[in-house]
């Protein structure tokens, strides 16, 4: 038996906006404190880390920790159709395997869909020694990518213990966006060695634009040629991470 | 031909980006007899260079290969070698087939029935000495490795995926899960839009993924049982199986009775040319080998050219941009790093 139900659907909207970024198909762990899944992209270069404690929703009922797997972006389309403030309560059938998704405000709406296969697959964390805590606000970061997407599909991150830089470089333009410590896109830096990694624009832009519609703050944590770490600070409890694999650059 | 297991095999369909950084171990038969028989004219008239030499698989392979390339796939194209003695009755239909299919491709040009033309003339395919020269050839000038495999193509590239040395093999035929390769994709080589046999109707052909493992688990057989089904139904090394018997039927005979042998008893008019034990041993200890090396170099760009455009009447802007594309996902490929390495 599981069943939450949150009275403003932009909650689940948001977060299914967010995964589906990333997966097709997405597990849930649905386990009595709360609901988790985590999860890499078909190509393994990004990966979503995302806890909600029960007390987020209105309602938790979770007799049994249980696996649920769904089409993300399938639930994301019903899910759409809620308007501003209606409550959306999810229920698993335990007879039917179906998902039953209700959406009351101005009228009801039942919907259901069919679960999936379950993946078995367990996600490590990746273990990586950060060098680098930037503490930026969503909006900031998200202007900052945007700037450098004009000019190339990819970008390197360098920080020292003074700014953040973000350098692209296509095969006519190049940009370089600096945010200085303590500005009011860069709100704290922390540096224990001067870093920098080279990303790929798509994966952080898709990211952090499903991301900031859940949050104000993103903490990006990175190394020399490592994995980025992009937690977004949740307006609520719980909590949204990802992790972006770097390109290596071989000239 | 191969054996039919559509309809019981459960599958999952991908996007080609998908397969971005993994190894393929393409059956290199499989894919050159499909760029022949769909790359040509529309009266059926394969691509020649001014010798008269057919060059419909050289085009086929440098451009279907360089899209694979260019999304970061690692190809291995794999050949087939000596074919086991029990395949000389499916090798000598197949030509009575092609001869058939001649005659009829020869009425149909008199007739001026074009549409006839090609159907027939697709099922004239054959792949001659020369052409697998020049395929090899191309794929040395392209950088690719390719392996020479003692008997049937599909059994090395299942023995190298169970390897680990591939990622997934590919191939059009479900022989290679008889053959045990724990992952085989399908429509790798033509995907796209492709005009239904016979009918003025074009579908999507899709990659889709086989994974032996949930194949063995949806079907509630062992890996043995699934050789017995396909045994069944009919395979390259018993063409006809048990006449009328589907795979549906197949399945639920060796679910029910366990072995070809225990099931036979059960058919009416059962009849069986060979012992099962001998065609079972075929894909359980088919002859493979180990010591192949895979290496993916740069292409020889100017090699290239001088082998498609001078000797063979390519186009040189289209052979270029189709290298040039290459290269480029081979240094995108090389850039990129999955978060795997960092799982420790």
């Amino acid at each position: 038996m599981f069943k939450l139900k949150v009275s403003d659907a932009k909650l689940l909207r948001d977060m299914a906006a967010a995964i589906a970024i990333l997966v097709d198909e997405a597990t849930f762990k649905i386990e009595p404190e709360g609901l988790k899944l985590r999860a890499m992209d078909p190509s393994r270069v990004a990966m979503i880390d995302f806890e909600w404690p029960k007390t987020i929703f209105e309602e938790y009922v979770c007799e049994a920790p249980s696996k649920m797997c769904i089409n993300i972006s399938e639930l994301l389309k019903l899910l759409k159709r809620a308007g501003k403030d209606e409550a959306v309560e999810l229920s698993l059938d335990d007879k039917t395997g179906r998902l039953q998704i209700k959406i009351t405000g101005k009228y009801s709406r039942n919907f259901n869909m069919p679960t999936l296969e379950a993946s078995e697959e367990e996600v490590p964390t990746p273990k990586i020694a950060f060098n680098i805590k930037a503490k930026t606000t969503t909006q900031g970061l998200s202007q900052a990518i945007e700037d450098a997407q004009l000019v190339s599909d990819h970008v390197r991150i360098e920080a020292d213990s003074e700014k953040l830089l973000l350098n692209a470089s296509g095969d006519l333009m190049g940009a370089t966006i600096t945010l200085q410590k303590g500005s009011d896109a860069l709100l704290d830096l922390e540096a224990k060695e001067n870093s920098k990694a080279t990303f790929s624009l798509s994966y952080l832009s898709e990211i952090i634009k499903a991301a900031s519609a859940t949050s104000d703050i993103a903490t990006l944590e990175f190394s020399t040629d490592m994995p980025v770490r992009i937690d977004f600070q949740q307006t609520k409890e719980g909590k949204l991470t990802f992790f972006l694999a770097p390109r290596i650059e071989t000239e | 031909m191969g054996v039919n297991l559509r309809g019981i095999v459960p599958k999952t369909v991908v996007k080609l980006e998908d397969l971005s950084g993994k190894t393929v171990a393409i059956d290199a038969y499989n894919a050159l007899y499909q760029f022949l028989a769909i790359i040509r004219q529309p009266d059926g008239t394969p691509l020649k260079d001014n010798t008269g030499k057919v060059t419909s698989h050289l085009s086929g392979l440098l451009y279907r290969t360089s899209n694979l390339v260019e999304l970061g796939i690692k190809p291995i194209y794999v050949f087939d070698g000596k074919p086991p003695v029990l395949k000389t009755e499916e090798i000598q239909r197949r030509k009575q087939v092609k001869v058939e299919a001649k005659v009829h491709y020869e009425k149909a040009v008199a007739k001026g029935d074009m549409v006839q033309a090609r159907k027939f003339a697709q099922a004239t395919v054959s792949l001659k000495d020369y052409m697998k020269e020049d395929a090899q050839r191309l794929l040395g000038l392209m950088g690719l490795p390719w392996v020479q495999a003692p008997s049937e193509g599909e059994a090395q590239a299942a023995h190298m995926t169970r390897r680990g040395d591939s990622d997934y093999c590919a191939s059009q035929d479900y022989d290679s899960l008889l053959f045990g390769a724990p992952l085989l994709l399908r429509n790798v080589t033509v995907s796209g839009k492709r005009k239904l046999p016979g009918k003025n109707v074009y579908i999507d052909v899709v990659p889709e993924v086989f994974t032996l493992d949930k194949v063995l688990k949806e079907c509630e057989i062992t890996y043995e049982q699934l050789i017995d089904v396909g045994i069944l139904i009919g395979t390259d090394f018993n063409p006809d199986g048990i006449k009328g018997l589907g795979p549906k039927t197949a399945l639920k005979l060796i679910q029910k009775h366990g072995t070809v042998e225990n099931a036979l008893p059960h058919i009416k008019n059962a009849e069986f040319p060979h012992p099962p034990q001998q065609i079972r041993e075929i894909f359980l200890h088919p002859k493979v080998r180990s010591d192949y090396t895979l290496e993916w170099k740069e292409p020889n760009v100017e090699g290239i050219v001088d082998f498609l455009v001078r000797e063979k009447d390519f186009s040189e802007n289209r052979v270029r941009k189709a290298v040039e594309k290459m290269q480029v996902g081979t240094k995108e490929q090389k850039s990129k790093t999955t978060l795997e390495k960092w799982f420790g």
